[in-house]
């Protein structure tokens, strides 16, 4: 069993367990504050612009973006992949430090889930909306149909995303709503407005608290903790199948799964630190969201992040010493320099070199930096992911299909239209579901109490 | 006739177990006990064992069977197609999928079964002895009934064991 003398109290001040709920719920019983409406609105702005590309994207086809014969694949999977990435840090936090028993997951696991569930559901649009006929994307779906029946082509990776996507979205929301049940019981009986208690009281599936009830309850969550764990390998192993067993230079590499799955563990634990960094400075958790915390994911930021590193190398070295002139040509002449050199740079710089930066304590203090920091990385992986499709597919075997590709308004739009669906639904989680699970919580309350910290 | 319960109130973990503890000793039934958080000594000393685990191994072998079997059937009796003279049987690029689909059928299954079992679903009727048990307190409910001794000896005993507060309802 981990033990937390290293790492000093988990959660900090003379707290009784009381105070933890109220603490917690507060934000819920407070009135709007102005931020959160100024926020809102400039999310809801974002959303309207992205739901105006949809329109366009659908009412006319995909013609309206900049894809094109060679680049077939352009922002779209981009974002595609990046979201999916950001929505690895759910899976990772709660499940993995859930089986490995790591206590000091308590604080931070549910708002990372919640961003788990939000940003898989805006990755899930992408695919959609690409398949061009959005209103037959039902044909995807193995059923006895009328066409024969004819089936789905089950050798093929897009069709394993489409099993792998869908099925994470459905585990991790549940997974999410069922640790929430709980809490939803706390508010339901602290509530003193009828409304609340009625809303609240039918979220919280007439949880009581009985011995029996939290019996199943941690066979449950040990059960799909167990086998979601999978899910954090598989969902990003199968998304970089999509490439890897394609045979276009710069994709046809073993090395994709991990170096995916890693690179979206990468981003989703980025993400983590800026919403937890936010959620600490607007509603003052100080208390349960502690520099050990932001420490502790700052330390796995650098490890990952030397990952990153040593798989652009390895990338890299593999296409000079594989040998073949297609995979030394996009790597040295179309991505170490070329057209997209600000590209591969800018990846090199966000993801390798700017992490590093943490390995000093001083830099992991200062939370400004940290934040800075976090939000490079995101940017860094999303150029990773650029890097990946634009440069492989803009020239490949055939020189007479070259060509460079730079987005139209629609894909921008449906873009930053995912970034306001995201913070829509980040902002809701702020202001109507308890932040931290209340419930787990207490029950480290009194951990790593009374021992000094070293 | 009515069953009335006895509710010893407790503020902490430390004397939920000693009160437990003494009740244990004493040969008296505790007829649940209700926490904020899970307490692992409170639920084991309930005597409960699950099952859960055993039951989702199941789900799961139920989930790789039929998944398996699905592709089997689509692939190879319904509609062979033939990809380059592979096998229609293609079963290594079949494994993802089933890997994928036996974590969502074990996932759907057992909130189900937790559902059923535990009887948490939207629009529950429920009692609880105590609100306050899903804040800050640790409710510990007996049947009247079953307890040998007087009412005013049990009393002191649950005060002596640390409870807070001790009430007494009749369950409708």
């Amino acid at each position: 069993m981990y033990k937390t003398e290293v790492r000093g109290a988990l959660i900090l001040g003379d707290k009784n367990y009381n105070q933890v709920t109220s603490d917690i719920i507060a934000p819920i019983d407070r009135k709007t504050p102005g931020w959160w409406k100024f926020a809102f609105t400039i999310s809801l702005i974002a959303s309207t612009f992205g739901i105006v590309a949809i329109y366009v994207t659908v009412v006319y086809g995909i013609g309206t973006w900049a894809v094109n014969n060679s680049v077939a694949w352009g922002w779209e999977i981009i974002n595609f992949v990046w979201w999916i990435g950001i929505g690895h840090a759910g899976t990772a936090f709660s499940i993995f430090l859930l089986i490995l028993r790591q206590k000091w997951r308590t604080s931070i696991n549910r708002a990372a889930e919640a961003m788990t569930v939000i940003a898989v559901g805006c990755a899930a649009l992408f695919p959609a909306i690409h398949m061009g006929r959005v209103w037959l994307a039902f044909y995807i779906f193995p059923y006895p149909n009328t066409r024969g029946s004819l089936w789905v082509n089950f050798n093929s990776p897009l069709f394993w995303d489409f099993i792998a996507i869908s099925a994470y979205l459905l585990i991790s929301a549940s997974f999410w709503y069922f640790g929430m049940v709980p809490d939803f019981a706390s508010i339901r009986d602290r509530a003193t407005s009828k409304v609340k208690k009625v809303v609240y009281g039918f979220f919280a599936f007439g949880w009581t608290g009985s011995s029996k009830e939290w019996l199943r309850y941690e066979s449950l969550s040990y059960i799909l903790g167990g086998i979601a764990a999978v899910l954090v390998v598989s969902v990003h192993s199968i998304v970089s199948t999509d490439f890897a067993s394609s045979v276009i230079p710069g994709w046809h590499s073993t090395l994709f799964p991990p170096y995916f799955v890693v690179g979206a563990i990468f981003s989703g634990f980025a993400m983590v630190m800026t919403l937890m960094i936010i959620i600490r400075k607007l509603y003052k958790f100080q208390d349960y969201i502690t520099d050990s915390h932001l420490n502790a994911i700052s330390k796995i930021l650098i490890f990952i992040s030397l990952i990153m590193g040593t798989a652009y190398a390895t990338e890299i070295f593999l296409a000079w010493y594989g040998g073949s002139e297609y995979e030394m040509f996009t790597f040295f002449r179309n991505r170490l320099t070329g057209d997209y050199t600000f590209q591969f740079w800018t990846m090199i710089t966000c993801n390798a070199l700017i992490p590093q930066l943490l390995w000093s304590k001083k830099i992991r203090k200062n939370l400004t930096v940290v934040f800075i920091i976090s939000i490079i990385i995101n940017i860094g992986m999303w150029f990773e992911r650029f890097n990946i499709i634009v440069t492989s597919l803009s020239k490949d075997y055939l020189p007479s299909s070259w060509t460079t590709y730079s987005p139209t308004w629609v894909e921008i739009g449906i873009y930053v239209g995912t970034l306001g669906f995201f913070s829509v639904g980040v902002l809701l989680f702020f202001r109507y579901i308890p932040m931290i699970a209340i419930s787990e919580v207490k029950s480290v309350l009194h951990l790593g109490k009374g021992h000094p910290t070293h | 006739m009515r069953k009335t319960n006895i509710i010893g109130i407790f503020d902490n973990e430390n004397t939920l177990l000693e009160a437990i503890h003494k009740m244990k000793a004493r040969g008296i039934a505790i007829s649940d006990i209700y926490m904020p958080y899970p307490v692992h000594e409170a639920i084991e000393a309930m005597g409960k064992k699950s099952k859960f685990t055993f039951i989702a191994f199941l789900f799961g072998v139920f989930g790789a069977v039929s998944v398996l079997s699905f592709l089997y059937y689509t692939s190879v009796i319904d509609w062979p197609i033939n990809y380059g003279g592979k096998p229609t049987n293609a079963f290594p690029s079949f494994i993802v999928i089933t890997i994928v689909l036996t974590i969502f059928t074990v996932t759907i299954l057992s909130l189900f079964a937790f559902s059923a079992r535990s009887g948490i679903y939207p629009g529950k009727k429920y009692t609880m002895p105590d609100l306050r048990s899903t804040d800050d307190k640790f409710v510990m409910v007996f049947d009247k009934n079953n307890i040998s001794i007087d009412a005013v000896a049990f009393n002191s005993l649950l005060k002596e064991s640390g409870a807070s507060e001790i009430l007494e309802n009749e369950e409708k």
